[in-house]
């Protein structure tokens, strides 16, 4: 089916965040049982423990072909065939993403087990969407634009505003576990899975299926080494009571019940990840504290949590939080421009080498080498018209070789996904 | 695996339909509307040269279709 790009990318994230909140509620439900409040070290590893069988179960399921496709395909994700065993060529990225996690989950337990209110300090955690920028600019060809910032900034104050809390305790170590652990982790961990995602296995673009399945795995089997040296060092006992703790039929079914929930949220944000930048994906992540309202609301009538803040002041703050996402992320979805280049080159030139100079240019996202009226069919990005002009066609103005060049911008486009 | 652009240069009002049309067509992986001397750019991916004449035959037998222009792709780089 031919739908356009845009669209897709957007019900993705905004979906996956849905369930994120779904699974936050959850987190806070099952956190709060007796074997858990104590533990949030067992917490973690039991939901890893349980989350690598639940999504073997899960993967198995969508594996089953039904008139020639899996069900995953059908309904998850049209890349994915069946679970698999991890490739060579992905082991890397998959160690990356696997310990960047497990820190991340171990930083996030850490807070957690020593904090009164987590909400004061990990709605800092939503930084993370500029920690995402800094990063792309390194990793990415495109560095980011002055919109992208603005918004960016716009989309994570937005969040902190939203979630925080002013009833706890402002503690500078764990403030800082968030800034030097939890952030930069997530930030990588992104990272890694989108490159998961936008490589190709057996010549098919990777599946968001396997790589939440394989990144289960990994993040498993780093989280029980950390517990280990934990214990190790400070002669606790949190890996074996963890591993108790999750075998047991009770707990098993409700950690089983966050996972497999979890499931589903990562592999739409997977599917996300490989259609648009990680930090807009993370941006429109944040309206999970907008779609947690409801989920609240359902915690707090089963009695499951305290009564909420009506203090006035604290309800604004919240709203003026909430309104700075939405516009932050509309921001990010209006000002995009798109445009070919069409491109003739003097003869007596190599192709390749004209290639590698077009491609060199920031913000050309696509080269073609054709044959036909044209030589090159370039495909660029951009957030302004004046940026364009500015980056990208002086640029290409100052390549020898090119003859003549020709911009056409995009008005509107539809891709088969 | 041949990927291919092709340069459509349409009748003035006519654009809404035939995309609607085009987006019916196999093997047609992406279009696009454009400003500048052509109005739509289709990305067609086909296993064979006679499927490319197939996807263009198909393309030009549109209403208000009055050009096609086609660029068949050698070599490629692209971010995903």
């Amino acid at each position: 089916m031919i739908i356009r790009k845009k669209y897709l990318f957007y019900t993705l994230a905004f979906t996956s965040a849905f369930i994120a909140a779904a699974v936050t509620a959850l987190d806070s439900f099952v956190g709060a049982q007796a074997a858990f409040i104590h533990d949030p070290w067992a917490f973690a590893f039991g939901l890893f423990f349980v989350g690598a069988i639940i999504t073997l179960l899960i993967a198995i399921v969508l594996s089953v072909p039904i008139k020639g496709k899996s069900i995953g395909a059908k309904v998850l994700d049209p890349s994915f065939k069946r679970v698999r065993l991890v490739k060579k060529s992905e082991v890397k990225y998959n160690l990356v993403a696997g310990l960047m996690n497990a820190i991340n989950t171990v930083g996030y337990c850490a807070i957690v087990s020593t904090v009164q209110d987590p909400a004061v300090i990990l709605s800092f955690s939503q930084i993370v969407i500029l920690y995402l920028l800094l990063m792309e600019s390194i990793t990415e060809k495109d560095v980011p634009t002055l919109v992208e910032v603005q918004s960016s900034i716009i989309v994570a104050f937005g969040a902190i505003l939203a979630s925080i809390s002013l009833t706890g305790e402002f503690d500078l170590t764990s403030i800082l576990i968030v800034f030097v652990v939890v952030n930069p982790t997530w930030a990588i961990f992104s990272i890694y899975q989108r490159k998961l995602k936008l490589m190709k296995i057996n010549n098919r673009p990777n599946d968001s299926v396997n790589i939440r399945f394989w990144n289960v795995i990994f993040t498993c089997i780093f989280t029980a080494f950390i517990l280990f040296f934990k214990d190790l060092l400070t002669s606790s006992n949190h890996l074996v009571s963890a591993f108790t703790t999750s075998v047991d039929p009770h707990y098993f079914m409700l950690l089983a019940a966050i996972m497999a929930t979890t499931f589903f949220a990562y592999v739409l944000y997977i599917r996300a990840l490989g259609l648009g930048k990680t930090s807009i994906n993370n941006a429109i992540r944040a309206s999970t504290i907008i779609f947690a309202i409801p989920f609240t609301i359902i915690l707090l009538q089963l009695g499951y949590i305290d009564v909420l803040s009506t203090d006035p002041v604290m309800l604004l703050i919240k709203v003026i939080g909430m309104i700075l996402i939405i516009l932050g992320i509309i921001s990010f979805a209006l000002t995009v421009v798109k445009a070919y280049i069409f491109i003739t080159v003097k003869p007596g030139y190599p192709i390749k080498e004209t290639m590698k100079k077009l491609w060199g240019i920031r913000g050309v996202t696509h080269v073609a080498a054709t044959s036909g009226k044209y030589d090159f069919i370039v495909k660029v990005s951009t957030r302004t018209l004046m940026k364009g002009y500015e980056k990208i066609i002086k640029k290409i103005d100052e390549i020898d070789e090119i003859q003549n060049h020709k911009w056409e911008s995009v008005l509107k486009d539809w891709e088969n996904i | 695996m041949i990927s291919a652009y092709i340069l459509i240069t349409m009748q003035p009002g006519k654009t809404d339909k035939a995309i609607k049309e085009m987006r019916k067509i196999e093997n047609v992986a992406k279009i696009s509307i454009i400003a500048g001397e052509y109005d739509i750019v289709v990305r067609a991916q086909v296993k064979n040269l006679e499927e490319l004449l197939g996807v263009t035959d198909k393309l030009q037998m549109i209403d208000g279709v009055t050009k096609t222009t086609t660029q068949i792709i050698e070599k490629e780089i692209a971010l995903s």
